[in-house]
């Protein structure tokens, strides 16, 4: 009967924070309609739902130009509970994710002419560790959180340095990030960010079963992972993108105090400022704060 | 380790000792096959939902290599708490197979499309009176509550009786309170155990005892767990008509307001229920999440007790294993002494017991502090009860007059392996072993004396 004060509820309880790719420029070119995809999300997230009494799931939409919340079961519990129809969850979410589409629609207007066709998933996940921080601050009594990417748009190498802080992040608070790339080519960033904050990463061979996917892989809890057998990364794609030219390299030059990745031989770090010395020059080595490595 | 069969887990051991029919029909019901969900341990949950768009059964086999070695046994207990439910069905063909139960099935998959609508609609707010705060229905719960248990425990001190008939009381007293002839009726062990738990597991308890009896009353089991279930999914603090509910169930919900589950009031023309904290917290599968109360009680090293309390439920369990020396309107002072303790003991009560009590109610002032209650007041409770225990009683038969040395070595073999040998004397040839090995020892010696 003795029951030691603990943070967490029991083993099941979870909150998950689901990101959601709305990229236009991807569900255009996408075999597998927007629609369908949202059906067997809003499926998903019942059936998380469903599960426990206590679990909670919130939606972040990753547009091309903004992210925003569109829905958090802990506020929509209490409201009116939809018309007839259809159930006070889907009508929720589907109106606020309708409002994100026009706004980040317009937003993307008001820039130049779109040359962006990846999403802007290092704001979502960024949005995702900010709702769980707080989750972890407010209260004595917290779910066991994770964030699920369910992304389709291809890397986006110029936020390359905003999401390995994010996935870092992510690891020190011991917050896994699964990811289910639904796209064509794997994403490399997702592979990484699983791997590292000890996730799982998936890319379903047949998109019309997402939701027995989702279900079967991502809607295991974190207590019972222990238990089940679940897909194990076969060969993550470790490479880094550039800070210059923010493209994806294999080989490049790193500067020695801030470990800055380059693919081209500078002068000058341009993060934080270290002169480099010449490549093989010998005078470099007797001064120690001007090296260069040519390795990664 | 006292016994431990008071503590109803949850309710879905009840459930699921059912019968198949019963079952069955529990499971027409979609907020039961939800709420059944969610009581399910997690690994359980996990394989219903991934079974729920298979028609066809999946063998166990398959089912196995789901699994990592290290969860099999999670996974054995999965599998026959499911079977155990019949939401999954066994079949025995060449090989075990699974097959989800298709009521279960049907209903779970228009929940999870279709999303949980509620039982019943609330009341506009028109209609009602100005309805009760989330905290007073609380306070009233709580309040409720109290006074039920406190009517249970000692029928004379509640100040407004319940509408329980006294023979329902009865029931629930059963096994919490003995009463020999003539005398006040006194808490058995697995009683004072019951006041230990937290409020939802008491209620849990109750809840059982007032099902089980139901049957008694002609009233069918799965009709009351369908109906308390349901409850279990309304919205606390809001007003449900009561015309909406049937016969049987409005009297149920009589006596749910007498246990605080829910609050009955009454306007001009309709008249509504109020499902409280206690209600919802019903379905939820694990019995902590009601959240802690506040401790009250302050132990101090010269086993002067103090308690911040105002109810009388405290001081009657105070009184059970100490001295209460006065009351102040909302302190109560009490001493622990050898005579109280002693008569706790008499009780049944155990002194793990009265310190898990003291522990787990500690005021928080003296809560943050390591000893919560002073180790040497704990060491002397402990003493106090070893010394009732010096002498340990075991019947025994007394065995004499051996014809040999041999049948004697023999017989005291015989009896050391069965565990049962007690004393021996071997110059005069005597032994005692345990009444239990007796009736073995006598077959042994009539088939050496042969």
């Amino acid at each position: 009967m003795a029951s030691a004060p603990s943070k967490l509820y029991s083993d099941d309880v979870t909150l998950v924070v689901v990101l959601l790719d709305t990229n236009p420029f991807f569900w255009s070119t996408s075999s597998f309609s927007f629609s369908q995809f949202i059906t067997h999300v809003l499926v998903f997230v019942n059936a998380i739902l469903t599960m426990n009494q206590l679990n909670q799931v919130v939606v972040i939409a990753t547009g091309y130009n903004s992210c925003d919340y569109i829905y958090d079961s802990s506020l929509a519990s209490n409201q009116s509970f939809g018309n007839g129809r259809m159930p006070a969850l889907c009508a929720n979410l589907l109106q606020n994710l309708e409002d994100f589409m026009v706004k980040d629609e317009q937003l993307g207007k008001e820039e130049s002419e779109g040359r962006i066709t990846c999403s802007l998933l290092s704001g979502s996940l960024s949005m995702a560790l900010c709702y769980i921080q707080r989750i972890f601050r407010s209260g004595s009594l917290h779910p066991r959180p994770r964030i699920l990417c369910l992304q389709g748009s291809p890397d986006g190498p110029e936020q390359y340095v905003a999401i390995m802080n994010a996935i870092f992040s992510a690891q020190r608070s011991m917050v896994p990030i699964d990811s289910c790339y639904i796209g064509a080519q794997n994403s490399a960033f997702l592979q990484q960010a699983s791997y590292i904050t000890g996730g799982v990463h998936h890319k379903p061979q047949q998109l019309d079963g997402l939701f027995q996917y989702l279900l079967t892989i991502f809607g295991t809890d974190l207590h019972s992972r222990n238990f089940l057998q679940l897909p194990k990364p076969v060969g993550v794609d470790f490479r880094a993108s550039c800070f210059c030219h923010k493209s994806t390299i294999d080989m490049g030059y790193i500067c020695s105090v801030c470990l800055s990745i380059f693919c081209k031989h500078h002068k000058k770090c341009s993060t934080c400022g270290s002169i480099f010395g010449q490549a093989q020059s010998d005078d470099a080595s007797a001064t120690n704060r001007k090296r260069k490595t040519p390795d990664l | 380790m006292p016994q431990v069969k008071i503590i109803a887990k949850n309710f879905m051991d009840m459930v699921a000792s059912l019968t198949a029919r019963d079952l069955d029909r529990l499971y027409e019901n979609p907020f039961i096959c939800e709420a059944i969900v969610r009581s399910l341990p997690p690994l359980a949950k996990k394989y219903v939902l991934q079974m729920l768009y298979i028609d066809g059964s999946v063998p166990a086999k398959m089912m196995e290599e789901w699994v990592l070695p290290d969860g099999f046994t999670k996974h054995r207990v999965a599998i026959d708490r499911l079977v155990q439910l019949r939401i999954f069905s066994e079949e025995k063909k060449k090989e075990i197979t699974y097959r989800l139960n298709s009521t279960f099935q049907t209903n779970l998959r228009k929940h999870l499309i279709y999303g949980g609508a509620l039982p019943r609609e609330p009341m506009p707010p028109g209609i009602t009176a100005r309805l009760p705060s989330l905290e007073e229905l609380e306070a009233y719960a709580l309040g409720q509550w109290e006074c039920f248990l406190l009517q249970l425990i000692s029928s004379a001190q509640a100040e407004k009786p319940t509408n329980f008939s006294s023979s329902m009381m009865k029931i629930f007293q059963r096994g919490l309170l003995t009463q020999r002839d003539k005398e006040a009726p006194r808490l058995t062990e697995s009683g004072f155990q019951f006041l230990l738990m937290d409020t939802n597991a008491q209620l849990w308890y109750i809840v059982r005892e007032y099902i089980s009896n139901s049957q008694e009353r002609g009233v069918n089991q799965a009709d009351l767990i369908s109906f308390l279930l349901e409850l279990s999914f309304h919205v606390a603090g809001e007003a449900y008509n009561i015309n909406t509910v049937n016969d049987l169930q409005r009297s149920m919900i009589k006596d749910f307001a007498d246990l605080g589950l829910v609050k009955l009031q009454q306007g001009r023309k309709e008249s509504w229920f109020i499902p409280t904290k206690l209600a919802t917290n019903l379905s939820v599968s694990l019995t902590d999440s009601s959240g802690r109360k506040e401790g009250f009680v302050v132990v101090e090293t010269n086993f002067r007790m103090y308690a911040y309390s105002t109810s009388k439920l405290h001081t009657e369990i105070l009184r059970l294993f100490s001295r209460v020396e006065y009351q102040l309107p909302n302190l109560i002072v009490g001493a622990i002494t050898k005579e109280s303790l002693y008569n706790a003991f008499e009780n049944g009560i155990t002194s793990e017991q009265i310190i898990s009590f003291l522990q787990q109610n500690a005021h928080p002032r003296v809560a943050e502090k390591i000893p919560s209650v002073p180790e040497n007041v704990c060491d002397q409770i402990r003493l106090w009860e070893s010394d009732l225990n010096r002498v340990e009683m075991t019947p025994g038969y007394y065995y004499d007059e051996f014809p040999s040395r041999d049948v004697f070595e023999a017989a005291c073999d015989y009896a050391r392996d069965r565990s049962g040998l007690l004393w021996e004397d071997s110059k005069k040839m005597r032994l005692v072993v345990k009444a239990e090995v007796h009736m073995h020892m006598r077959e042994f010696l009539r088939g050496q004396n042969k």
